[in-house]
């Protein structure tokens, strides 16, 4: 027996004939083009793992709402629960109260991830600190499924400082981006309670965005770039 | 589980988890505090969540019929409508968190007729049109609420409001309800030639304290009492064999069956008389005694008034009237409304200025002068609450000229001992000395007359002052014809005189409702009076102002501010609906008053005004701050009628 098979070890190795039909039929991804923000189809994801390690944690839960139209649907929403073996109990149980029975009783991390990424659909993701979520995903959906993200995120860490300077929150978090809007959320912290607050957040900055005339997907990375580009040669000045 | 189903829970437990804070949030207002669970769990499911940047249209009367429900989660959003002759907008109302719109424009599948534009940032829950239909079939508390508007806001807080009271004082009636409800006995009746001896034992066999003489047609003819019986019983020279008609009171008081306790209560109180028939279509079907008022009787309402009128000294009504505080209070707890309070307070204040003004002539001798004694402000308009002070006079008749001094100043003596008597009673001696003692408000007609003439002529800041306070006026005691010949005549030079009324429409705008554009209500800033408004000069004050300007300049005599909103109504001087909505949001601004002198008297505080809104409950606090608006809009067509 090789020693070393556990590192060539993919879990996507053992997906059932069923999961790889799916994998194959999820749909594609939305560019950042021409199409306009009201016509575009955001998820907004949050994902819980077991750490910060972007090459070792898990996800452990995944919470996701939907923008259409400019507006949330509350009744379109979706949480799950991946089932993790030998899950280890970390003090990031902490900020993601998720218990480990919960884990146990998890869906398989597989189908959970397939009913996901069947739910976000044509989508362009959107998230707080998109970054983190994005890396997460990637890995989880190349270790679990085979599968390459090809979907772009928008980051609401992001867009705020740049729509809102007057904010003077430049590095702001949820938290306080959430107390600058003045935005009452009783319960955050389990992962479709965060999207949702990331999403109210992300509603009133598409609203500020259609007033200053960004209409499209491309304008608004375009912005991005040009907005990245001018903090990173501020930074340099300094 | 397959995959459809797990998909679902997938979906499920998020939506369970949102949805669940959005319930609790919902849960904090009507009327989906009154919906069932699964009803909310479903409006919820069926909801997106929008966000309306400060100033963005969310309906337009342009946009054709509506095609959804909002409910506001965060925010302001204005009701604005363009008035006819005007550059500027009205905004007609605000709804804030927790409220939702539109419902007559829903219901009526139309396009509003008010322009909604989010005062602030907003967030708002909103429902497609077909969920706003399945959701107002589906629930019975959501369709009432629907149906009856912000209307039924004011319903539930009268409703709350007896439900308190029925829990902690046990009573299970209130002062509106119907007299038929409270007498189940068939009324005991005899002829008019029944002998004395037998109707008392027709009395006697149904054990009740009044036989009610009636004709053929069960038309009540006279009536007589337990209380008529004594009287007889006394007289050793009375034969119990005479026909009752020699002894009974004839045309006894009657209401229909449909009149309310507090109606009866109020029958009984002035008039002295412990029975009242119930008559319907001329014909006898009830009698309602004292007893019968059993949750009045405890709040010894006609026992009060009666003991009032007869006290025998001073000494007996200033005890007497400390039981009124009581009297209040229960009332207030049985749900009576601030006019039903109100109406009481200035009943039982009018006897015992009528029965002070008695004693004092009997103490003083009577001067032999004939006088009547005339109040004024709050008094005037009665319209007095537990915080009051004097403010009357006197018009005496004098039919020479030249004796005219000479009158006053041997009336003078007495008018100081009715003050003086009536600050014992608890009536605050007025610190602006607006008292019958002081010798220029112990007139002549005449010289009445040539008083409120100067004050029409001549408008002074102070005379501005006083004609708020003389033009709310009304006769308490002795002969009212004088005094109501005199007002007529001021009354023409009233409304001959744009000049005075453009003063007094000035006068009337000086007291701005505590209502801002952005905040919630204005507040004091500093000092002791800080984050509280004045519920009386701010709240009341825009529409007692109001309504005697327009009363005055049309003619309309009486002094009560409801009564005069009314008589503008039927004169057409303002709109039906804009008199109903001022007389509800008086009558609201009043009610909070009362409760807060109540509790205030319970606590041992001095009674003040002010009032913190933060201490009340959401549902109070929404209707106030529409209350005000309604102030505001009095104000502003007054603004717009005089030019200002």
């Amino acid at each position: 027996m090789n020693p070393l098979q556990w590192l060539n070890k993919r879990r996507h190795d053992s997906l059932t004939q069923e999961q790889r039909q799916r994998c194959e039929q999820l749909p594609n991804s939305q560019a950042l083009d021409g199409t306009e923000l009201k016509d575009t189809r955001l998820v907004v994801v949050d994902l819980e793992t077991s750490g910060l390690n972007v090459h070792r944690d898990l996800i452990l839960s995944v919470g996701a709402v939907v923008i259409e139209d400019q507006c949330v649907d509350l009744g379109s929403q979706y949480e799950c629960t991946l089932y993790r073996e030998n899950h280890q109990v970390t003090e990031s149980i902490l900020i993601h109260g998720i218990a480990p029975s919960a884990i146990a009783q998890g869906v398989d991390a597989a189908d959970a991830l397939l009913d996901f990424m069947t739910f976000s659909g044509e989508c362009v993701f959107v998230a707080f600190h998109a970054a983190f979520d994005q890396r997460m995903l990637l890995r989880g959906l190349r270790l679990d499924l085979g599968y390459k993200l090809r979907h772009k995120f928008l980051d609401v860490a992001e867009i705020a400082p740049m729509l809102y300077p007057e904010a003077n929150l430049p590095k702001g978090s949820l938290d306080e981006w959430q107390a600058y809007f003045g935005l009452l959320n009783s319960q955050r912290h389990n992962a479709a309670a965060d999207a949702l607050a990331t999403a109210e957040i992300m509603l009133i900055l598409l609203s500020r965005a259609r007033t200053s005339g960004i209409r499209t997907l491309g304008e608004l990375n375009g912005k991005l770039r040009h907005w990245r580009r001018l903090r990173q040669a501020r930074i340099g000045s300094i | 589980m397959t995959r459809e189903d797990r998909y679902e829970q997938a979906g499920k437990t998020a939506v369970m988890q949102n949805v669940h804070g959005t319930i609790s949030f919902l849960l904090a207002y009507p009327p989906f505090n009154q919906m069932e669970h699964a009803h909310l769990a479903w409006l919820v499911e069926h909801a997106q969540l929008r966000f309306y940047a400060a100033g963005e249209h969310i309906l337009d009367p342009q946009d054709g019929p509506v095609e959804q429900f909002f409910i506001v989660k965060q925010g302001l959003i204005r009701g604005e409508r363009l008035l006819a002759g005007q550059q500027e907008t009205d905004t007609t109302f605000e709804i804030s968190t927790g409220e939702c719109f539109p419902l007559a424009a829903l219901l009526g599948e139309r396009e509003t007729r008010t322009l909604h534009l989010a005062g602030e940032d907003t967030f708002c829950f909103t429902i497609s049109r077909a969920d706003f239909v399945s959701l107002f079939r589906r629930s019975l508390p959501f369709r009432d609420f629907a149906l009856r508007g912000v209307s039924s806001l004011l319903d539930q807080v009268n409703l709350q409001a007896q439900q308190q009271a029925s829990e902690s004082l046990g009573s299970h009636y209130s002062l509106d309800t119907g007299l038929a409800e409270l007498t189940d006995r068939k009324p005991v009746t005899c002829e008019l030639d029944t002998p004395i001896r037998a109707a008392v034992r027709l009395m006697h066999e149904a054990s009740v304290g009044s036989i009610v003489i009636t004709d053929a047609a069960q038309r009540p003819l006279g009536i007589f009492t337990l209380r008529d019986l004594r009287g007889l019983i006394a007289d050793a020279a009375t034969d119990l064999e005479q026909p009752i008609s020699q002894v009974m009171t004839a045309n006894p008081s009657h209401l229909p069956s449909c009149a309310t306790a507090f109606d009866a209560a109020i029958a009984m109180t002035s008039k002295h008389i412990a029975h009242i028939c119930l008559v319907d279509n001329g014909r006898l079907t009830g009698v309602v005694s004292e007893r019968d008022l059993f949750s009045l009787q405890r709040v010894d309402l006609v026992h009060i008034a009666r003991t009032l009128r007869e006290a025998p000294n001073l000494e007996t009504l200033i005890a007497l009237r400390s039981g009124i505080r009581r009297l209040v209070d229960s009332m207030l707890a049985h749900g009576a409304s601030s006019t039903q309070v109100t109406r009481i307070i200035t009943l039982l204040n009018d006897h015992s200025v009528c029965r002070v003004i008695e004693l004092c002539l009997q103490q003083e001798g009577d001067p032999g002068i004939e006088f009547s004694w005339l109040c004024f402000g709050s008094e005037g308009r009665q319209e007095q609450t537990l915080h009051t002070d004097q403010d009357n006079g006197i018009l005496f008749t004098c039919h020479d000229n030249s004796a005219t001094e000479q009158t006053r100043q041997r009336l003078l003596p007495l008018a100081k001992r009715i003050n003086q008597a009536l600050a014992d009673c608890g009536f605050t001696l007025c610190k602006g000395n607006i008292m019958a003692g002081n010798p220029e408000l112990c007139l002549s007609a005449p010289e009445w007359a040539e008083r409120f003439g100067r004050i029409i002529n001549s408008t002074t800041p102070k005379n501005l002052l006083a004609s708020s306070i003389y033009f709310d006026f009304r006769v308490v005691w002795g002969d009212a014809g004088a005094a109501e010949r005199m007002f007529q005549s001021v009354l023409k030079r009233i409304a001959g005189n744009s000049l005075f009324q453009h003063q007094m429409a000035q006068n009337a705008l000086m007291h701005r409702p505590p209502i801002g554009r952005l905040r919630e209500f204005i507040l004091a800033r500093s000092g002791s009076e800080k984050d509280t408004l004045d519920l009386k000069v701010q709240g009341l004050g825009p529409f007692v102002d109001g309504a005697r300007l327009l009363a005055l300049a049309n003619g309309i005599a009486n002094s009560n501010t409801l009564v005069r909103l009314q008589a503008l109504r039927e004169a057409g001087v303002i709109e039906p609906l804009d008199a109903d909505a001022y007389v509800e949001a008086y009558h609201f601004i009043q009610l909070t008053r009362m409760q807060q002198h109540q509790q205030q008297d319970r606590d041992g505080r001095a009674l003040s005004n002010r009032i913190d809104p933060d201490s009340l409950n959401h549902l109070d606090r929404r209707i106030l701050r529409e209350s005000f608006r309604q102030a505001k809009r009095l104000q502003a067509s007054i603004a717009l009628r005089y030019n200002l």
